[in-house]
C-alpha cells in the first residue's frame, strides 16, 4: 500500500525530537496569538519569516503550519469568552459560544470547541492524505460562474443566520455586501466609496469589521452599567461538557466537519465560509432552532469543527499545486521558495518527505492542542474573573495591536472605532452583527466572479445554467428559498420568533 | 538588446566595486550609520516574489551593517501606498523601499493622479534583481509555439482570453504589449493577484495567461501548464529550452525588476553606504543560489545606473500605456 507506506515515511519525520519540538513551538505560539485578539496568523508568520531561514525546511513548514491551526484554536477561546474573534473564522463561534459563556458554562463552550476542532482536524488530515489529488481536480472544475452560484447559496441561507426579524437579517447582509464594496473596481481599477482615502483602495480589513462590530460593540454594551459589566463574573460552574451536551455535539461535529472539509479545498475565505454555512445548516436541521443565538452547544460545535477542518483542507491546493487559498497559505509559498523548494505539483514527487511530514505533523500538531487546551481551560475562565475596568483596556490594547500588524495602516484602526460604534448602534436597534459580516464576505466575491462569468462568457448570462456544477448550485439555492417560504416552515419559524421574544 | 546588455554591465559594474570594497574597507565612511534598525518597506503583501527577495537580501544586508533589516509589508493600491509612505519618509537612510517596475514605472503612467514623482522624490540605492515574464498556456490549447499561437488568434479573433493578477500590472502589461506587438485580439481577465489566476489557467477556465516566471516555473516544469516563452530579450538560465518571445515578434520585451530606492535628499555618503552592503548581499553565493532557483537575475548597479534605467523603463513603457490607453483613476 503506497499510502501506509508514504504516512509511515510522513510520521517518521515529524516525530523525529527536532520536528516534535518546532511543531509544539509552532502550535504553542498558534495558540497564543489566536488568543489575543486581532494578532492574527498571518502578521506572525510574516514576522516569522526571516528566522525560517535557518531552519531545516521540514521544520520551518511544519513551525508555520502549526502556528495556523494553533491560531484557529485559539482564536474561538477569545471569541466565546469576551465575544472577541480573534480569528476571522470564529466570528462565527462568537455568537453562541458567547452566549454559553454569560450563562456560566463557558469551561463547557471551550472543551466542546477544543473537542469538535480536534476531531475535525484528525479527519480531515486523513482526507488531505487520501484524497488531496483528486480534490483538486474537482476544485479546478470550478470556474467564475461555479462560485456565483455558490456564492449565492451562501448568501439565501444566510437569512437563517439571523434569529429575529428576516427583514432585518437581510437589510444586515445587504448592508454587509455594500460595505465589501470598497476598494479599487478590479475590472476598471476605478476606487469605489473610498472617500479620497487611499489607504482603504483595497477594501476594508475583514479583522477590522469583525473586532468592531462583535468585541468593541460588546466592550460598549458592558460599560452601560454594573449590573452586566460584573454578569460573567459569578456565575462559572461547570468546566466540562455534560453527557447530554456530548450527546447533542456528536451530530453537529460531523456535519461541521464534512462542510469545512469541502470548502475549505476552495480558494478565497473557505474556513469563514465554512464556520457560517455550518451554522446556517445546524440552525436548518435543529429541533430547537430557538435556541441559537442563545448559547446552543450546535452552534459551537458545528462552526468550531467546520473552520478547523477548512484550515486544514486548505493546505491541499497548497500541496498539491502550489496555489494558496488564502493570505497565510501565500505566506507559506513564500517560506518554501526562501527555503529552495519551488511550489507546485511536482512537491509531492520531488520531496516526499517534505509533503508528507507536513501532513502528519498536522495530527500530531491538533493532538498537541488538545492535549494543551483541556487543561487550560480552567485557567482561561479564571481570566473572566479578572475586574472589567481591569481587562476592557488591556482587550482594547490588544485588539489595537493586533489590527495594526496586520497591513501597518491606521485606517484600519480607525475602521475598528468606527465599527465599535456602528456595532453597538445595531445591538441597540437589535440587528445581528453576523449576517452582516457574511455580506461582506461573500459581496466582493460574488461581484468579481459574477463579472468574470459574464467576461467569460462574453455578456451570455445563460453561462451559469449551461455549466451543470454552476446549475446545481442554483437548483439548491432555490430550494433553500422554497423552504424558507413554504407555508408550513414558515408558520414554524414565526412560531419559534414568537417564543423567542 | 541595449538594456539587457546594460544590466550585465551592472553586474559587472556591482562586482567590481565589490572587490574594491571588499580590499579597501567601505569606500564611503557615513559616519554612524547605521546605528539603529533599518525598515525596508515592501509595497506588496508578504509571501509574494517581491516579498522573497526583499527578505533574502535584507537578512545579508543586515549581517554586513551590523544592524537589522526587518522587513515592513505596507501592501495596497498597487504598490503606491508603500512608496508613498517612504517618499515621504525622514531622509535619513533609516526607511528605504523595496521598489519594482510597478511602483518606478508603470504606476506613475497608467494612475490619472500618483502621490509621489517615481524620479524626484526618491534617491536610488542598488537595481538588485531582474525576474522574467512567462507566456503561458493550459495543455489543452493546441499550441505549442508563439507563432502557433497568433496564429491561432488571428484565425479566432475575439475567442480567447487571457488571464493577469490584475489591472495595470506589469503581466496585464505585458500581455497588451503582445496583443499590440503581434496584432492579435484577446480579451483581459484580471484577477487579484497572480494565484487566483493561475488557478484558473490550470483548471482551463482562462487558456492564457502571462505570470511572473517564479510563480509558475514549478508548473511548466511538471507539464501542468505549457510555457511558451519567456518575455525578456535572452532565454532565462532555468529555462534554456524555451524560447523568447521576442523570437516570434521581434523587439517584444518585458520583464519585472527589482530596486532599493530612499527618500530623496538622503545624504550621498549614506545611501553609498546602503548601496555596498546591498552589493555585498547580491555577491554572496548563498543568494545568488537562491534566486536563480527562483528564476531571478542577480544584476546590482551603482546609484547613478538605476536612475538611469528608472528613466529609461519610464520612457520605454508610456508608449506601450498611451496606445493599450489604459488609464486608471
Amino acid at each position: 500500500m503506497e499510502l501506509f507506506s508514504n504516512l509511515a515515511l510522513g510520521f517518521a519525520t515529524a516525530a523525529s525530537p527536532e520536528n516534535l519540538l518546532f511543531c509544539l513551538i509552532g502550535v504553542l505560539l498558534g495558540t497564543l496569538i489566536g488568543v489575543l485578539p486581532g494578532i492574527g496568523a498571518t502578521a506572525t508568520i510574516a514576522m516569522l519569516l526571516p528566522i525560517t531561514f535557518q531552519l531545516e525546511p521540514v521544520s520551518s513548514l511544519i513551525m508555520l503550519a502549526g502556528i495556523y491551526y494553533g491560531a484557529q484554536y485559539g482564536g474561538s477561546t477569545t471569541a466565546i469568552l469576551i465575544n472577541m474573534p480573534g480569528e476571522s473564522s470564529s466570528a462565527v463561534t462568537a455568537i453562541d459560544g458567547y452566549q454559553m459563556a454569560r450563562k456560566g458554562r463557558a469551561g463547557a463552550a471551550l472543551s466542546i470547541a477544543a473537542l469538535g476542532s480536534f476531531f475535525a482536524g484528525t479527519v480531515s488530515t486523513f482526507l488531505v492524505a487520501l484524497f488531496a489529488i483528486p480534490l483538486t481536480a474537482i476544485a479546478l472544475k470550478f470556474g467564475a460562474a461555479e462560485y456565483f452560484s455558490l456564492m449565492i447559496v451562501g448568501l439565501v441561507s444566510s437569512v437563517a443566520l439571523a434569529h429575529g426579524s428576516v427583514v432585518k437579517a437581510l437589510a444586515m447582509v445587504a448592508l454587509g455586501l455594500l460595505l465589501g464594496l470598497v476598494g479599487t473596481d478590479i475590472y476598471t481599477g476605478t476606487p469605489r466609496f473610498t472617500l479620497g482615502i487611499r489607504e482603504y483602495a483595497d477594501g476594508l480589513n475583514f479583522v477590522a469589521v469583525a473586532v468592531g462590530v462583535f468585541g468593541i460593540a460588546e466592550i460598549l454594551r458592558n460599560l452601560e452599567g454594573e449590573k452586566t459589566r460584573s454578569v460573567l463574573v459569578h456565575k462559572v460552574s461547570g468546566l466540562w461538557p455534560t453527557r447530554e451536551d456530548f450527546r447533542r455535539m456528536a451530530a453537529p461535529v460531523l456535519r461541521g466537519t464534512a462542510i469545512g472539509s469541502a470548502l475549505g479545498i476552495l480558494p478565497g475565505g473557505g474556513a469563514i465560509l465554512a464556520a457560517f454555512a455550518s451554522y446556517t445548516v445546524e440552525k436548518r436541521v435543529s429541533d430547537k432552532p430557538e435556541e441559537f443565538g442563545h448559547g446552543a452547544i450546535a452552534g459551537v460545535a458545528g462552526p468550531e469543527s467546520a473552520n478547523n477542518a477548512g484550515a486544514q483542507t486548505s493546505f491541499i491546493p497548497l500541496l498539491t499545486l502550489g496555489i494558496p487559498a488564502n493570505p497565510v497559505m501565500a505566506l507559506m509559498v513564500g517560506a518554501m521558495i526562501i527555503q529552495g523548494i519551488v511550489p507546485g505539483p511536482n512537491v509531492a514527487s520531488e520531496q516526499p518527505a517534505l509533503f508528507w511530514g507536513i501532513i502528519a505533523s498536522m495530527w500530531i500538531g491538533n493532538l498537541m492542542l488538545v492535549v494543551l487546551n483541556l487543561p487550560l481551560i480552567g485557567l482561561w475562565v479564571k481570566l473572566l474573573t479578572i475586574p472589567y475596568y481591569v481587562l476592557f483596556p488591556i482587550i482594547m490594547a490588544f485588539c489595537s495591536i493586533g489590527v495594526y500588524s496586520v497591513n501597518s495602516n491606521v485606517y484600519d484602526l480607525y475602521a475598528v472605532a468606527f465599527f465599535g460604534f456602528a456595532g453597538y448602534l445595531l445591538v441597540k436597534l437589535r440587528c445581528e452583527p453576523a449576517p452582516l459580516l457574511l455580506g461582506f464576505v461573500l459581496g466582493p466575491l460574488l461581484e468579481e466572479n459574477l463579472r468574470r462569468a459574464m467576461i467569460l462568457s462574453r455578456g451570455d448570462p445563460t453561462t451559469f445554467i449551461t455549466r451543470p456544477i454552476s446549475a446545481t448550485l442554483l437548483l439548491i439555492a432555490l430550494a433553500v428559498l422554497v423552504v424558507v417560504f413554504l407555508p408550513s416552515v414558515r408558520a414554524k419559524r414565526e412560531e419559534v420568533f414568537q417564543e423567542e421574544d | 538588446m541595449r538594456r539587457l546588455h546594460l544590466t550585465r554591465r551592472h553586474a559587472l559594474a556591482a562586482g567590481l566595486s565589490l572587490a574594491a570594497a571588499l580590499a579597501l574597507g567601505s569606500p564611503a565612511h557615513a559616519d554612524g550609520f547605521p546605528d539603529r534598525q533599518i525598515t525596508m518597506v515592501v509595497p506588496f503583501a508578504a509571501g509574494g516574489s517581491t516579498d522573497v527577495v526583499a527578505r533574502i537580501v535584507a537578512q545579508k544586508m543586515s549581517d554586513d551593517l551590523g544592524q537589522q533589516v526587518i522587513v515592513q509589508n505596507v501592501a495596497g493600491a498597487g504598490g503606491n501606498l508603500g512608496a508613498d509612505n517612504v517618499a515621504r519618509a525622514e531622509p535619513d537612510g533609516y526607511t528605504i523601499l523595496m521598489g519594482t517596475v510597478a511602483t518606478h514605472a508603470l504606476n506613475p503612467l497608467i494612475l490619472k493622479s500618483t502621490p509621489y514623482d517615481a524620479e524626484k522624490d526618491f534617491a536610488p540605492i542598488s537595481l538588485l534583481v531582474v525576474v522574467p515574464n512567462v507566456l503561458i498556456v493550459n495543455p489543452e490549447l493546441p499550441v505549442k509555439t508563439v507563432a502557433e499561437l497568433v496564429a491561432l488568434l488571428k484565425a479566432e479573433p475575439g475567442k480567447y482570453s487571457y488571464a493577469s493578477s490584475g489591472n495595470g500590472t506589469p503581466l496585464h502589461l505585458s500581455g497588451e504589449l503582445f496583443k499590440s506587438m503581434a496584432g492579435v485580439e484577446m480579451e483581459h481577465i484580471p484577477y487579484k493577484g497572480s494565484g487566483p489566476a493561475l488557478n484558473d489557467v490550470i483548471g482551463n477556465q482562462v487558456p492564457i495567461m502571462f505570470d511572473n516566471l517564479p510563480s509558475s516555473s514549478g508548473h511548466i516544469k511538471t507539464g501542468t501548464l505549457r510555457g511558451l516563452a519567456v518575455t525578456t530579450k535572452e532565454r532565462a538560465p532555468s529555462f534554456p529550452e524555451m524560447p523568447t518571445v521576442g523570437e516570434s515578434v521581434p523587439g517584444y520585451e518585458t520583464y519585472t525588476w527589482n530596486a532599493l530606492f530612499a527618500p530623496a535628499g538622503t545624504p550621498p555618503e549614506v545611501v553609498a553606504r546602503l548601496n555596498v552592503a546591498a552589493g555585498k548581499a547580491l555577491a554572496d553565493p548563498a543568494v545568488a543560489e537562491r534566486m536563480t532557483e527562483f528564476s531571478a537575475t542577480v544584476v546590482g548597479s551603482t546609484p547613478e545606473e538605476l536612475a538611469a534605467h528608472v528613466k529609461a523603463e519610464i520612457a520605454k513603457w508610456t508608449p506601450v500605456v498611451r496606445d493599450a490607453k489604459i488609464q486608471l483613476d
